[in-house]
Order: C-alpha cells, then structure tokens, then sequence
C-alpha cells in the first residue's frame, strides 16, 4: 500500500514529538533515579563514556598548560631570587670587607695608641694622605699641620718604629721627609753592642749605616734604633735591623740596614713633638 | 560532510564547556556553545537532521552537567526544530540572521529549561530573566562572531542549504 503524499512532510513532525516524548521519559525517569540515589542511568553513563577523551584531554591540556605557567613562573621566582640573593651576597661581601677594614684599623690604633703612651713627650696622632715612595725623594704628606702642633723637625713614627721627619707645614697639612729619602739621615745605635753611627736612606727603600768601624761588632740582625744625638729624633725608636755588614773598602764597615717600617703601607702615624734645640745653642763656637 | 562538521562542532562545544567548567565554573551560566552549534547546523533547513543534532547536542550537555539527564536534550531539539523549520520557508542566510535566530533559539532553550525544571522538579530557577538576557547577548556576540569567522575561513556561506521538499 502505497504512502499517501501528504504524510511525507508530516513525518518530521511526527518524528520531533515522538522524540520528545521520549526525552520526557528519560527525563523522568533521571529525575526519580536521582531521589533514590541512582545518580547516572546507564544510558547517561554510555553517552559520558562515550566523550569522554574529550574532557580527559582538555584537562590534561589544561594541566600540563597550568603545570608549565607555573614552572615558568617558579622559574622567573627562583631567577628573581638568585638575583637577589647575588645583590644580597655583594652587599653582605661589601660589609664584610669594611668590617675586616675596620677591624685592621682598629688593631692598627690600639697598637699605635699603646706605642704613643709609653712616649713621654707630647704627640699628635695624623693620617698619610699622600705618599710618594716611587722617585728619589722619598716624601709623604700629612693631614695635619700647625694648627695641630705639628712643627718642622717634628719626629713621625708608627707602631713599628721611626718614619722620618717634618720639613714643612702648613696651617692643616704637613710634609715629612722619609727615612729611606737620599738625603734623609739619622744618629742611630745598634741595640745590642751600643755602636753609634750615622743612618743614611738611600733612596730606593733600604738605609745604610755609616762610619762604624771596620773592627766593630756588627752582625745581621742587629737592631738599629735612634741614638738621640741629632737633636731632632728622641733616643730609642726602632729603625730597622742589620741585613749586611761586610768589610767596607776604608776604615769603615758596609752596613745596610732594612727598615722596621713598610713604607709602602703607612696610613696612622704619630708626630712627636720633640725639643727643639735652639738655633743658636747649634751654632755657638766656644 | 554535514554530519562530521557537525561531530567536529561537538566536539568543540564540549571542549568549550570542559575548559570553562575548569577555568571558569559558573561561565556556562552566561553562554551556550551548544545552542550556537545546533543553531548553525538547523539554519540548513534539515528538520531530522536537525531533530538528531538537537537531541545529539543536548545528551553530550546533559552527560556533563548535573542537570536531570535529557532536559537539555529535550530543549535543543526544540530549538533545533523551530530555527529549521524557519529556515525551511524563509531560507535566512548571513552573520546578522544567524544573530537573530541565536536570539531566539536561546530565549527558548531557557524558556523550555524554565518549565521543564517547573514541572519535573517543581523547583523555581534563581534569576531567570538576568541569566537568559545575560546568556542571550553573550551567546549571540560570540556565535556571529564563530558565524564571521566560518565565513572568512570556508570563503562561502558556512550553512549548506537543504533543498526544501515540495508540498512544504
């Protein structure tokens, strides 16, 4: 029996209520499965377990995405960090070495300080701010001058022992001849036989002893101090020791004396403010 | 062709409500992917394709939503009924009638959901009014937007039309 034409285009129709008649079905069914625990029904289970790669991967995308942003940002933390903690490290190194600084200038001073208490005549404590030790002249400039006491003549030591002398000032600044200077000399002793002689710099950073004679008891070693008979050096500062006494070619011994102070590395030092001899005491003629 | 265009459209809704479930928990609640591509697929004019896309769309939406199994498949197949059976007489093509069939395809999925909800549960749903005109502009922004792209992309006009049956 053949369809009559008119229900061919009904068929959609008729179709779409059936099917939502059954939607309603379903949907009853669901919602009373629902009140007795029943959660799913089978056929919600098929259609889930049917799609379900797709919620799988999107999570998994989306873990692997979240799990990636967050090393990135763990990682732009942890640079972050190192960075800091560089800045943190160079900061505590500069700390680190003002402290050690500090340190060494305080042992410096506590030594200087100790050293300027057994002197009895009256000091003055200055800072080297200018030191030339590299030409012939051996000089060095001070923070002090006048103004302070400081006056040509004036004796400068430190903790290991004679520096030199004042040979000019000025109302804040004063120059000092060094030890080591070529035309630097001073009356010393040798501690151990009491030879006097005189000390002489030569210029390039040791001393050398002068007219002691060639039979005199001199070794290496020897201490050499000031003799106090120049009227400028105050009798008894450490100068250096004896590296060398040969025979000399005349009457009197070669000696060269290393200096007890390093020259190169002067920072504190004290001026003694030593008694002048007057002038005219120096040139009266009997 | 049809038929896998609209599995991978599927596929993409789901994708869609996956992400959003996961990043943005209550997004659904202003957008429906699945009304967009039931839409698209019944524009073509398709009464039973459209019927099975509705009901096809609306049980993958109900599998993974924790709504009364079949509800949104009910609602689809409504909606996918009546935008076919529209474009079935006035043949509407273009960003602007896909807007406008969105628009109302999704008054009615909320208007259906809204009554089914009514009589199966005999629960009233919170802020209707706001979550459908909320829902309709966002899903409407976002489906012509879809709609635009499709149509830069395919170069064509995306809905393949559906000779109409004679004595329709």
């Amino acid at each position: 029996m053949a369809v009559s034409a008119d229900v061919v285009p009904r068929r959609p129709t008729l179709l779409f209520i059936v099917v939502l008649g059954l939607l309603f079905v379903l949907m009853s069914l669901s919602s009373r499965t629902r009140y007795i625990g029943e959660t799913r029904t089978m056929f919600e289970r098929t259609v889930m377990t049917l799609f379900s790669p797709v919620p799988k991967l999107v999570n998994w995308v989306g873990r692997s995405a979240s799990d990636t942003y967050h090393g990135y940002l763990d990682m732009r933390r942890a640079v972050n960090e190192n960075l800091q903690l560089h800045r943190e490290v160079a900061k505590l190194t500069t700390e680190n070495l003002q402290l050690r600084q500090s340190e060494g200038d305080l042992k410096r001073l506590r030594s200087l300080l100790g050293y300027a208490e057994q002197l009895s005549t009256p000091t003055t404590m200055a800072y080297a701010i200018m030191l030339d030790t590299s030409g012939r002249f051996k000089s060095m400039i001070l923070d002090r001058g006048s103004a302070a006491g400081i006056d040509v003549n004036d004796a400068v030591v430190n903790a290991n022992g004679l520096i030199g002398r004042v040979v000019m000032t000025t109302k804040d600044m004063a120059k000092v001849q060094l030890l080591t200077d070529n035309n630097a000399a001073v009356g010393v002793l040798l501690e151990r036989t009491r030879r006097q002689g005189i000390l002489r710099g030569d210029g390039i950073g040791a001393a050398q002893l002068y007219d002691v004679p060639s039979l005199a008891d001199v070794a290496p070693g020897d201490v050499v101090l000031t003799a106090g008979i120049d009227g400028i050096y105050p009798k008894g500062i450490p100068i250096g020791n004896v590296v060398k006494a040969d025979k000399g070619a005349d009457l009197f011994k070669h000696i060269v004396v290393k200096p007890s102070v390093d020259f190169g590395a002067i920072e504190e030092v004290i001026v003694l403010h030593t008694r002048k001899i007057p002038h005219d005491v120096v040139r009266y003629a009997p | 062709m049809r038929w896998l265009r609209f599995l991978i459209g599927l596929l993409i809704a789901l994708t869609l409500h996956s992400l959003l479930d996961s990043f943005f928990p209550n997004a659904l609640a202003f957008f429906n992917p699945y009304v967009i591509l039931v839409v698209y697929y019944s524009m073509g004019g398709n009464l039973v394709g459209a019927i099975f896309a509705g009901i096809a769309a609306g049980l993958v939406q109900d599998a993974y939503s924790m709504s009364i199994f079949g509800l949104h498949a009910f609602a689809l197949t409504v909606c996918a009924y009546a935008v076919a059976y529209v474009n079935s007489r006035l043949m509407l093509r273009g960003t602007l009638a896909f807007g406008a069939c969105l628009v109302g395809a999704v008054i009615v999925n909320e208007l259906v959901i809204f009554v089914l909800v009514n009589i199966l549960l005999r629960q009233r749903i919170e802020m209707f009014e706001q979550g459908m005109v909320v829902k309709t502009i966002f899903t409407c922004l976002f489906g012509m937007l879809v709609y635009q792209l499709l149509t830069l992309f395919l170069r064509e006009e995306p809905i393949e039309a559906t000779r109409r049956p004679a004595g329709w």
